[in-house]
């Protein structure tokens, strides 16, 4: 078929027009799509949307008592949503709830039953531990399982996970264990001792964990 | 008047070419024109609810509970207009209308499209119609969940969540495609006037455009026609035109249809705002998503968690329960014309038991998302005892594939047993009419 196709040395009229409306449209369409890019604010690291950091200490979340520093007598086998409350740029104190993943799950076990790959040196006494309290899966706020005491579901998509051994997950489609904040007692204060022992939600990997770490630490020196 | 008008708006080919389509007189062909009439009373019972609504997440004293002075009670000002739209006088009655007509719209949608599936109006030249319809469906799906997220109470927050994280969820670009959806990292300031924008503006827009190119291709390719049309005028178009027949049948149907939806509303409540409360820390237990999206939720919930890192984009279970797993379903349904090999134009809608593997299909597939909406209620089938922890994923699975390929096989049998009647039935008639001769 090809062999008896007429070779045409000039270009002709048509293809011409064809070729550069197609050109136009693309350019026309790639520079529209640039606009796109005014969708993306930028993000600001305040005070208030930093993760938990050393230093914190641990108030209550819960509405009736919000801003209350959490005494270890508050707390037991049932669930204790916290915030961290550090300080901002002028040293006046600030809860962290600009970004709601900082929201933390505190329990308090009896001795021995909290176990790994729980870090115990990150807990106090080997009784009272603190997570994440946002699922790794879609970020829902995870409670209580109604269905195996002791354990803790997410009622987004009942992803379960086990607050004695590290907050693994025991069933459903979260990827990760909950990530553990390590805490120490001071004085009657509960208080952050560091990041995270590992990433927590929202991060995606290690690597953007590792960075908003570093951001952090910029800012607070 | 009439010539003067037609003398410059060419009335009568108006009239020719659209007000005298013939539409077919059956019952089944009444659920497109429910789907249309529900996007009408959305838009009419939207555009009154857009009036009192204030699309904006800071914080503002609540005005029904302000607290005290050194302690106001902050609640983000879209919920606080939803208040405030409860609070007027038949405030709630709209929400709810708007609430009802939206599912209403699905459901006679997905109703919709199994009469053409299951008829093969699908087929030459009607594919295109079919993509246009799938875009729709889509589209409506989406204007509804951005429609649940304006009250921007507890659940409207949970699932907000949800969704970012979805979108999130996309290995390598999900970051940066959440956070210019949603006006940047969850739950930034513009994240209400964002969605806002969408459910309001851009989506309605998108759904009034394929809805006209729907309508217009239709009345272009004309309706597939019943099968008593072909008994009565071979290759003929048969049917009632639009003005004037069609027209009252249609308001009555309308009237009906708004009759029924106020019903509902008036005693069926939807989404009480104040039972779930501002956006709070607290879960909700149980939260679930409307019923056409539950299959998805389904899928996440049975899904095992896994996740693999490939050249820094993660792959994970919420990618592929929530984005893969849905867009081949899509992509499924997509495909439908493109199985179809027919020459020649279709005239006359199918009987389904004359198609047995298009109807097995087509059941099967519906029983798969059976099973996953059922899946999306496996916390309540835990707690009720009828699955227990460690087999509800195993049971759950085993039914995903079982119970579609048990209906499949339901199906075929049917069918052989209806044409075995039918057949029985045409061999008495003619031994009947021999006997008679
Ligand atoms: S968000 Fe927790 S299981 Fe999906």
């Amino acid at each position: 078929m090809t062999r008896y196709k007429r070779q045409d040395p000039e270009i002709t009229r048509r293809k011409f027009i064809n070729v550069a409306m197609g050109t136009t449209a693309a350019v026309g369409g790639v520079s529209l799509l640039s606009t796109l890019g005014a969708a993306n604010p930028i993000f600001r690291l305040t005070a208030n949307k930093m993760p938990p950091q050393a230093g914190d200490i641990l108030v209550h979340a819960q509405e009736s008592k919000e801003g209350q520093p959490i005494r270890i007598a508050d707390l037991g086998t049932q669930l204790v949503r916290a915030w961290p409350q550090g300080k901002d740029e002028n040293g006046e104190p600030v809860i962290r709830k600009g970004d709601p993943n900082n929201i933390l799950a505190l329990y308090r076990f009896p001795k021995g039953q909290i176990v790994a790959p729980t870090n115990l040196d990150a807990t106090i006494d080997g009784e009272t531990v603190a997570y994440s309290d946002i699922c790794t899966h879609a970020g829902c706020s995870v409670g209580d399982s109604d269905i195996n005491a002791g354990e803790m579901k997410c009622p987004c998509h009942s992803g379960q996970y086990d607050p004695k051994r590290g907050c693994i997950v025991v069933g459903g489609p979260p990827p990760r264990a909950l990530a553990q904040l390590p805490i120490k007692l001071e004085g009657d204060n509960l208080v952050v001792t560091g990041f995270f022992l590992t990433y927590p939600y929202p991060y995606a990997t290690e690597a953007e964990w590792e960075s908003i770490k570093k951001e952090v630490e910029a800012a607070r020196t | 008047m009439n010539q003067w008008l037609d003398e410059r708006l060419h009335i009568s080919r108006l009239n020719d070419k659209f007000l005298r389509k013939a539409f077919p007189v059956h019952h089944s062909f009444f659920l497109g024109e429910i789907t249309l009439f529900s996007l009408i009373i959305l838009i009419l019972t939207g555009i009154l609810l857009a009036l009192s609504y204030e699309p904006s997440n800071s914080l503002v004293v609540n005005s029904f509970d302000p607290g005290s002075a050194d302690k106001p009670n902050l609640i983000p000002a879209a919920y606080h207009s939803a208040l405030k739209i409860n609070a007027m006088p038949f405030g709630d009655m709209l929400r709810r209308i708007h609430h009802w007509t939206a599912n209403i719209m699905v459901a006679a949608a997905v109703i919709h499209m199994m009469r053409v599936y299951f008829t093969g109006a699908f087929k030459k030249p009607r594919e295109i119609n079919w993509w246009v319809g799938m875009l729709l469906l889509i589209f409506t799906a989406f204007t509804a969940v951005t429609g649940y997220a304006l009250p921007y109470d507890n659940y409207a927050y949970n699932t907000l969540k949800v969704i970012y994280s979805i979108a999130a969820s996309l290995p390598w670009v999900g970051e940066w495609v959440s956070q210019a959806a949603f006006a940047g990292k969850f739950p930034g300031d513009g994240l209400i006037p964002r969605v806002y924008g969408y459910h309001i503006m851009l989506l309605p827009g998108i759904l009034l455009a394929l809805t006209a190119a729907h309508m217009l291709i239709m009345i272009k390719q004309k309706h597939t026609q019943p099968q008593y049309a072909k008994r009565i005028a071979y290759k003929k178009i048969v049917g009632v035109p639009l003005m004037t027949q069609q027209t009252p049948i249609m308001l009555a149907l309308t009237l009906v249809f708004a009759g029924i939806i106020v019903l509902f509303s008036a005693f069926i409540p939807v989404h009480p705002v104040e039972f779930f409360g501002p956006p709070s820390t607290t879960p909700i237990n149980n939260i679930k998503p409307d019923w056409y999206l539950l299959w998805v939720f389904g899928v996440l919930a049975i899904i095992p968690s896994f996740e693999i890192e490939i050249l820094g984009g993660v792959i994970n279970s919420e990618f592929v329960g929530a984005i893969v797993v849905p867009t081949l379903a899509i992509l499924a349904m997509f495909a439908v014309p493109m199985l179809d090999r027919s020459r020649d134009n279709l005239y006359y809608a199918e009987n389904p038991t004359n198609y047995p593997v298009r109807l097995g299909a087509g059941v099967a597939f519906m029983a798969l998302l059976i099973v996953w909406s059922v899946a999306g209620y496996k916390p309540e089938l835990i707690s009720a005892g009828i699955l227990s922890n460690t087999n509800a994923n195993a049971v759950l699975w085993i039914a995903t594939f079982l119970i579609p390929a048990l209906s499949y096989f339901a199906v075929q049998a049917i069918v052989r047993g209806i044409r075995s009647l039918r057949e029985s039935d045409a061999r008495d008639r003619a031994a009947f009419q021999a006997a008679d001769d």
